[in-house]
């Protein structure tokens, strides 16, 4: 994948020192389970993400406590299939790494889909920031939407620099894409109309749609996938495009001229989650902990500009590398935190009305 | 066969016994595999959280939104039918016609774009169409255009992509009939002074109608359930209804909403049924008493026939402005036009299958022109061994797919074109349910099944899931195929004292070898290009082809994807030119 292989060499020099901070950190501590369970199956993302878990935290955890991990890949919301798995208690996967919405939508009624991971009073998890804890879930990683645009299209001129921006059509020509869901979508264009970072949620939807229809027939693609937005990056097909941070960056790997504004950046949390029931949940949690280490969670920026979330990872990461990180201290004070609750309660009606506003 | 177990010189089994048995394996597949899982998703949208209610159905009809999805929806798959079989049918004429070596070499290509998966061959599409693509390149390059013309996100790169998709079952559902009409006929028309135009118009239109009919409405049901194609390729208002099911499938876990949305757009398609019914009758899908329909001689079959002499006079006058190397008297010699014609189609049909050998080996990713020459798309791809292994289980679940499709299938439409049993309409549309509905619900519905069975990860559980989807294609091709075998050549075969087993392995089969090849093929493919039930039922663990393609492209168009389609692409080749050659050498033995 793009990153990776601009890494290639540099992560070959690295794996030797990868080896030894591991081996350092991982004793007998970790030796206990070792009889009881032989694997358990952890949905993550996919691509450069099983890559870098695989080599910082599934293999130095089987080699520290003798259980196998298994990185599987599914869609980027996969509640479905996890509802599906627990109500048939076909437990394919025993834990997954999933959006703070997707937990609430998991937890929200009367049959709890996960199981509460009860490690707030552990030791190496309680010192994770408040922000990245909840019942349910474990912060691991930070995603982030951001505007970007092709630098080559704004040669000689103002990039622009936020959604104000964006959505000034006259001020800044250009071929314009947006996401074909409300989700971010939505927030960008009330602060592009001037609401404040504070006063987003709730969400002025009328607000919103009117500062929607201002931009409308100047948006000349509406994206569905992140590859497909990352596509319409490298190839130039849209000059600016609020897109997640890792595709623009994926895309500036692969040598387009990207650009990155990280100033209103929008950013929402990945957890580690169980699932609720499953037999493996006591090897999920020592995992959840294993993965709870700043050195370790340092040692993913030599694959990608991951979004750390324990506050001491970035005492190990090289500050040219870290200001790519979505969780970067910067990013996350200048950017808009996404409210899961919001969303899990009007994502229906938002739905419904963005694809009708579609049509229109 | 059910057949095996009667014999002739015994007492004969009962005609509702018989038939019975013929239809039972499909009946039964489809209503366990089918019926049950979908009808338990379905039957959320009346039971809300306090027993029966209607409020799914009142939220539907709420909002103008989900009615006018379907409505475009409904535009939508209807261009694609019409254009796919328009494109479709001098392709399947074409192939007919040609030289037994030279038909497996077209039918070949007209399958070539089924070995790599939908999801690149859309991404293809975006490669061609875009700004800096292909056809932008090549425009500016002659000088056509002096900037880049907007192609793709609208309209016309929607049907082209799904077009695209939809050629080969119109092609090949059509080829199925045209190889069983008898040739003398035209030529028969001929020596009695029928011009090639005239000929062909009232002789062999007429006569390859049934292929178009089934064509027409698998192309139709099929294209119905797009939803991929149309998001990566359209436009803002190219929204089908398949992609709000999904989003109440797995965005917002409504699946009250996602159960009344998937009744209305099955409602809507036999609300479409029962008009193509009234309109060519379900007759020319599986045929009726060729005596019988001979004398309803009514006022709309005349008019259809004096509009086919005039179309046949019209074709006539421009065959004879065309060539230019005087007169040809033959139908089986086509205007070089159609020639033209069919190969661009084929060429358009390859294109984006073919798009990815340049890219593979290119440095520059999936950027248009290709830049450099590399071999580390490849290396990467033998890197791992994820892509060998999905490779073997796509082949062994496709294998049993399209095995079990036929075993199920072949009995059925026998019943079903030739049996005289009474409501053909209704087993028709069950049969066609597996396309029709859903793709997404019927993958949930049997997630659920195979979890209470234990055969969620197994091949058994894919194979299963697939011949649901796929045993539709296998009868209605049969079917097609079989509304033109002449039922008295098995009668002079039994006649002359073969029993029914011998009449069947010496008789009807070898003469429905060619339709049942390719009714095979098709399962097959089907199942090699089948992503949602994998999605669900596989567990991510056991990955097929189109799951490990659907994984690497949601993550990254990674020009990996081009050197497996490569990859795939010489490898199937030479698989079925390989197969070619055995059947060859043990025919000449």
């Amino acid at each position: 994948m793009g990153n990776n292989i601009n890494n290639w060499s540099r992560r070959s020099v690295l794996k030797a020192g990868v080896a030894g901070a591991v081996a350092l950190s991982t004793t007998s501590m970790w030796s206990s389970l070792r009889a009881q369970t032989k694997r358990i199956v952890v949905r993550d993302d996919g691509g450069v993400y099983t890559k870098a878990y695989t080599e910082v935290f599934y293999r130095p955890f089987q080699e520290a406590t003798g259980i196998e991990v298994i990185g599987v890949q599914a869609n980027a919301e996969p509640t479905a299939q996890i509802l599906s798995m627990v109500d048939a208690g076909a437990y394919t996967w025993d834990m997954a790494k999933i959006s703070q919405p997707a937990i609430r939508m998991l937890t929200q009624g009367q049959k709890k889909y996960l199981e509460p991971h009860g490690l707030g009073n552990d030791p190496i998890v309680s010192v994770m920031p408040e922000h990245f804890m909840s019942e349910y879930g474990v912060g691991t990683n930070v995603y982030s939407t951001v505007l970007a645009y092709r630098k080559d299209a704004f040669e000689g001129r103002q990039a622009p620099t936020s959604w104000k921006d964006f959505y000034d059509v006259e001020g800044f020509p250009g071929r314009r894409a947006l996401r074909r869901h409300p989700f971010d979508t939505i927030e960008q264009a009330l602060l592009a109309d001037g609401v404040a970072i504070a006063n987003v949620y709730p969400c002025d939807l009328e607000r919103a749609f009117s500062a929607l229809d201002r931009i409308k027939n100047d948006v000349s693609v509406f994206w569905t996938s992140g590859a497909q937005v990352e596509q319409l990056l490298v190839s130039g097909e849209v000059d600016m495009v609020p897109v997640w941070v890792s595709r623009a960056q994926s895309a500036r790997s692969s040598n387009a001229p990207v650009g990155i504004v990280w100033d209103q950046n929008i950013w929402g949390l990945d957890s580690w989650a169980i699932l609720a029931g499953t037999p493996n949940a006591e090897a999920c949690r020592e995992f959840i902990k294993f993965t709870c280490d700043p050195k370790r969670q340092a040692e993913l920026t030599k694959y990608f500009p991951a979004g750390v979330t324990h506050p001491q990872a970035f005492d190990f990461i090289d500050p040219k590398v870290a200001v790519d990180c979505p969780s970067y201290p910067d990013h996350i004070a200048k950017g808009l935190p996404i409210d899961a609750q919001y969303w899990t309660e009007k994502q229906s009606a938002a739905l419904e009305r963005y694809n009708a506003w579609l049509l229109s | 066969m059910s057949l095996s177990t009667t014999r002739t010189a015994s007492a004969p089994m009962p005609v509702w016994a018989k038939n019975t048995l013929m239809i039972a394996p499909l009946l039964v597949l489809l209503s366990a595999f089918l019926a049950y899982p979908v009808g338990r998703l379905l039957s959320l949208s009346v039971l809300g959280p306090d027993g029966f209610s209607l409020d799914a159905y009142r939220h539907l009809f709420a909002s103008s939104l989900y009615v006018n999805v379907l409505w475009i929806t409904f535009k939508i798959s209807l261009a694609t039918t019409v254009l796919s079989v328009v494109l479709g049918y001098p392709v399947a004429y074409l192939i007919s016609t040609a030289p037994a070596k030279l038909k497996s070499r077209l039918v070949f290509l007209v399958l070539l774009s089924f070995w790599t998966s939908f999801l690149v061959r859309a991404f293809a599409w975006v490669v061609i169409l875009g700004r800096n693509g292909v056809a932008n390149n090549f425009l500016l390059s002659l000088g056509l255009i002096d900037r880049p013309i907007n192609l793709l996100y609208g309209t016309g790169a929607t049907l082209t992509g799904m077009v695209h998709a939809m050629l080969p079952l119109a092609v090949m559902t059509m080829l199925a009939v045209m190889e069983n009409i008898d040739r003398s006929l035209p030529r028969a028309a001929s020596t009695l002074g029928a011009r090639p135009g005239t000929a062909f118009w009232t002789i062999y239109f007429p006569l390859s109608m049934p292929g178009v009919a089934a064509a027409t409405i698998m192309v139709f049901v099929t294209a119905i359930g797009f939803f991929i194609v149309p998001a990566l390729l359209g436009g803002r208002r190219e929204t089908m209804i398949s992609q709000l099911i999904i989003d109440q499938v797995q965005q917002t876990l409504n699946w009250e909403l996602a159960g009344s949305i998937s009744v209305l757009l099955l409602v809507v398609v036999l609300v479409v049924f029962v008009i193509y019914d009234r309109i060519f009758g379900f007759a020319t899908l599986t045929g009726e008493d060729p005596s019988s329909q001979a004398r309803r001689d009514t006022l709309a079959r005349r008019a259809g026939s004096a509009v086919l002499a005039a179309i046949g006079a019209v074709s006539d006058w421009l065959i004879a402005r065309l060539s230019f190397k005087g007169r040809r008297k033959s139908v089986e010699r086509y205007p070089w036009v159609l020639s033209v014609f069919v190969w661009t189609v084929l060429i358009l049909i390859s294109l984006p299958a073919l798009l990815m050998i340049p890219i593979s080996f290119s440095s520059a990713g999936l950027q248009w022109p290709p830049s450099g020459m590399t071999l580390q798309w490849y290396e990467q791809m033998l890197n791992t061994p994820v892509w060998t292994q999905a490779l073997i289980r796509s082949l062994t679940v496709a294998t049993g797919a399209g095995i079990l499709s036929m075993l199920i299938g072949v009995p059925a439409a026998f019943l079903l074109a030739r049996g005289r049993i009474r409501g053909k309409a209704i087993l028709l549309a069950f049969l066609l349910s597996p396309i029709i509905a859903p793709r997404v619900i019927i993958a949930l519905g049997l997630f659920y099944m195979f979890a209470e069975l234990k055969l969620v990860g197994t091949s058994i559980g894919l194979i299963i899931g697939h011949t649901v989807v796929c045993v539709p294609y296998v009868v209605m091709t049969m079917v097609a195929v079989l509304r033109n075998y002449d039922v008295r050549l098995d009668l002079a075969a039994q006649s002359l004292g073969a029993s029914p087993i011998k009449t069947l392995r010496h008789v009807t089969f070898p003469l429905l070898g060619a339709g049942m090849f390719s009714a095979f093929l098709f399962a097959f493919a089907t199942s090699f290009d089948e992503l949602t039930i994998a999605l669900f039922s596989s567990g991510g663990l056991n990955a097929t082809l189109p799951k490990q393609f659907w994984d690497e492209v949601t993550l990254q168009v990674s020009p990996v994807i081009a050197a497996v389609s490569t990859f795939l692409l010489v490898f199937i080749t030479l698989l079925i030119f390989g197969a070619d050659r055995l059947r060859q050498r043990s025919l000449a033995r």
